[in-house]
């Protein structure tokens, strides 16, 4: 296995559990803190062109750094690429094989951002409280709690938060922020869903959105696939994809319909009730190390 | 970058920004003076605030076609032959490329069916048949009429989809749209009587590419034959890729 750091998190997560479960009390039974009339957006994978201007008005909404490569540069999307600390949100292309009438292979863009999902696992991740999931749907970050851990990004099934690794001094996790200021005024839409020239991004309330997603597969069923993503993944999410091809061709990771803070929420709570977890940590920590690295000599040997 | 181009690059952009500075005063002079003589209706047409039809009559595209046949609709009825897209509902959520100038006639003509982009009429049998895009299409994510695109998306859906399946018209954005060319004033930051190099050097901060490709052309190369131009060809030995003096 190679390891690396997430995956090391990761397994050392795992130990840490195993090694607790039999210690800690009986947990208490696990509430969704979700709220009850969320924001959201629709992205439809069927509408959307590629021209990237999501990612340019959320560049300048967000008053990121300017591109190394200009916004209207469609050679970008050659390469798949990940939300990074300087960019909320990127659009990647597939050819997943759909093709029109003349045989052309037809791309499929997929904008992706954070899900801000109902019951976020970076927010039960958070030891301080750095991230919260507020009425309006977005998942917060504040900066000035943040201690600058990291598990935000281990624990999140979609790999967004991302980190200012090249700031040695004030780094901070960087993620999409909904434009929460903006949706929480009357009439606010997010910069993305705003500048959108084909509405591939529909803003309103995720209960109405997914009104909508159902309406549109009703009326024209052999556009879209049956599947709205995010109504159940991960315990649903404030950003749902409506799409023509099937998910797993475009990096849609199959998820269960659990909330995934059900698991760690509890074990951070037995973790953190006692004073001697975090030596008890260090020490599975160590173990794992350890382990891994003679493993690794091994593979290395052989 | 700068050290990508040497020098002989940062001189580039004094030789283009001339030949523009040229272009566009000879341009302005002989273009400014013309504007289609409908020009100033369509303005006024495309600004005229519409009231929003909420509800629409259901029904399929076909008996839309039909019902327009019954009733002797066609492209012989169209009321105007253009129309400027530049309504004020848009421009109130973003500003960034210029109107579209639409050949309604032309459009009408190609496709012949009214039903293609008129394709629901209102519930009310009072209103007329048909009506204007913005009619139905407003402010994007209006709660009132959930199920329906705002008019930029609706433009965009209807055009480029259009556009895509009879292999015919633009699909990108400057295909229609003029490019609103933001005020560079704002943008270039320059020192006081600054050395021609510096201004080169600024406008090469944003335009590297087109300092690149600049390099390979004649303006740039500025030598050999003058290709098509036959009989009035020269041969030029002296200038910018041979002997300089204004290389900056
Ligand atoms: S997608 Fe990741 S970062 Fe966004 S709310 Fe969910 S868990 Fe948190
Ligand atoms: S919601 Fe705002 S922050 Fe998130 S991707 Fe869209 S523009 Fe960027
Ligand atoms: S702005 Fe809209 S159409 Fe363009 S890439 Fe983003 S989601 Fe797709």
């Amino acid at each position: 296995m190679k390891l690396n750091r997430r995956n090391f998190f990761k397994l050392a997560g795992v130990a840490g559990a195993g090694a607790l479960a039999t210690g800690a009390k009986t947990a208490e039974a696990w509430e969704s803190k979700a709220p009850k009339d969320p924001f959201g957006c629709l992205v439809d994978l069927s509408r959307c062109v590629g021209c990237r201007k999501c990612e340019q008005g959320c560049n300048e909404v967000n008053k990121l750094l300017p591109p190394e490569r200009p916004f209207v540069d469609m050679l970008l999307l050659n390469e798949k690429r990940r939300p990074d600390a300087n960019s909320y949100t990127v659009v990647n292309r597939y050819f997943t094989g759909k093709s029109d009438e003349q045989d052309h292979l037809l791309p499929t863009y997929v904008k992706i951002q954070c899900m801000h999902c109902q019951d976020p696992a970076c927010v039960s991740a958070c030891l301080v409280g750095a991230l919260t999931k507020k009425e309006s749907g977005a998942v917060h970050y504040d900066v000035s709690k943040c201690i600058g851990c990291r598990y935000c990004m281990v624990a999140c099934p979609f790999e967004i938060p991302a980190y200012e690794y090249f700031d040695p001094l004030t780094p901070r996790v960087r993620k999409c922020t909904f434009c929460f200021e903006r949706i929480e005024k009357e009439g606010g839409v997010p910069a993305c869903a705003a500048i959108c020239p084909v509405e591939a991004i529909t803003f309103g309330k995720r209960s109405s959105l997914l009104d909508q997603a159902r309406t549109r597969m009703k009326k024209d069923p052999a556009r879209y696939i049956d599947h709205i993503y995010g109504e159940h993944e991960v315990g649903g999410t404030s950003w749902l994809y409506l799409s023509d091809v099937e998910f797993n061709k475009v990096d849609f990771q199959d998820l269960p319909s659990e909330p995934i803070p059900k698991l760690p929420e509890t074990i951070q709570h037995s973790l953190f009730s006692y004073l001697w977890s975090p030596i008890a940590l260090f020490g599975v920590l160590s173990v794992v190390m350890a382990n891994a690295k003679s493993k690794k000599n091994k593979e290395d040997e052989s | 970058m700068i050290r990508l181009l040497n020098r002989q690059g940062v001189s580039v952009f004094a030789v283009v920004s001339a030949m523009l500075f040229c272009c566009n005063s000879t341009q302005a002079s002989s273009t400014s003076e013309w504007t289609a003589p409908d020009q100033e209706a369509a303005k006024e047409f495309a600004a005229l605030p519409v009231e929003l039809i909420v509800n629409i009559k259901d029904e399929s595209p076909y008996e839309r076609s039909l019902r327009l046949l019954d009733q002797g609709l066609s492209i012989k009825d169209m009321p105007s032959h253009y129309f400027l897209l530049d309504s004020p509902i848009i421009k109130k959520q973003e500003d960034r490329y210029g109107p579209v100038r639409f050949m309604h006639a032309k459009h009408a003509r190609l496709v012949r069916d009214c039903a293609v982009c008129h394709h629901y009429r209102p519930e009310d049998p009072a209103v007329k048949e048909i009506n204007r895009c913005s009619a139905c299409h407003q402010d994007a994510f209006d709660p009132r009429v959930v199920d329906r695109t705002g008019l930029k998306a609706a433009y965009h859906l209807q055009c480029m989809e259009c556009h895509r399946e009879m292999a015919k018209g633009p699909l990108s954005c400057t295909g229609c749209h003029d490019k609103k060319i933001p005020d560079h004033v704002k943008l270039i930051k320059l020192v006081d009587k600054p050395e021609p190099s510096q201004v080169t050097e600024e406008c090469l901060r944003c335009h590297e590419n087109q300092g690149r490709d600049m390099l390979k052309t004649a303006h740039w190369l500025w030598r050999g034959p003058s290709t098509h131009t036959v009989g009035r060809s020269k041969e030029i030995e002296i200038g910018k890729g041979t002997i300089a003096f204004n290389n900056y």
